[in-house]
């Protein structure tokens, strides 16, 4: 959904559940939880609301939960390398 | 990706009671996460994991509870609660180490989960994460992608 948002620049609920494999109400559903966390914003347009992404809020969210995941991804690799280390001093000395 | 954890996997050429020991044991979180700790590797145990920033020798702490010691299968505890409360669901982040043994070495997979009720905007999203599962699920996975096509 956000893919076609970024894609199309925007969308409104009608648009959006056209070109994805759920119900208009369901892709509503989500716009509102998008927009209440700051994802999305949205402007009245007849009887829906057009939304696009804001691309800033979405940047920081992801960089947040990158940052984080890498790391860990360098101490999963100290985890690795120390592990091993140990192994392969318990096998030299049998 | 799934916002709400990250989740990885990797083979270690060691036995899963070697690496048990190294996830769990306090000797060795200093060395792979540079935080000093003492506590006894038992279900309940607290302690604090504290950082020494090397330059200006400023230490920063955060609580830490053993949730779970399955030798040599599962580790997992939680952090990054508040100082006086007792970390539960929803306040803290849950760590969870699995080992699988694997020819000669260990599967290890690790998980930290709660970011969807703390880390990031956390009670809006929090409110709607039972109704929502499902949807999240759909669509929150091309975030990744599609954030690095963003800040290109």
């Amino acid at each position: 959904m956000l893919d076609l948002l970024l894609a199309d620049g925007q969308g409104t609920a009608t648009t959006l559940s056209a070109s994805l494999p759920v119900t208009r109400q369901a892709v509503t559903k989500h716009l509102i939880v998008l927009d209440r966390v700051g994802l999305v914003r949205s402007e009245p347009a007849g009887r829906e609301r057009h939304y696009h992404v804001d691309e800033a809020q979405l940047a920081r969210a992801v960089a947040q939960l990158n940052s984080v995941g890498s790391q860990w991804d360098a101490r999963l690799r100290r985890i690795k390398s120390l592990a091993e280390a140990i192994e392969r001093a318990k096998n030299t000395k049998k | 990706m799934e916002l709400g954890s990250i989740d990885r996997e990797l083979f270690i050429d060691a036995a899963p009671e070697v690496v048990f020991e190294v996830v769990s044991a306090p000797e060795y979180i200093r060395q792979w996460w540079s935080a000093e700790t003492e506590y006894e590797p038992v279900a309940g145990a607290t302690a604090q994991l504290t950082w020494t920033d090397e330059q200006t020798g400023e230490k920063e702490s955060t609580p830490f509870t053993v949730v779970e010691v399955d030798r040599p299968r599962t580790f997992s505890f939680r952090w990054t609660y508040d100082e006086d409360s007792l970390a539960a669901q929803g306040n803290s982040l849950l760590v969870t180490f699995t080992l699988v043994p694997t020819g000669t070495g260990t599967t290890l997979r690790f998980t930290e989960t709660g970011y969807r009720e703390r880390g990031w905007e956390a009670a809006v999203l929090e409110e709607y994460y039972n109704d929502h599962t499902s949807g999240w699920d759909l669509f929150l996975p091309r975030l990744a992608e599609t954030a690095r096509r963003v800040t290109v």
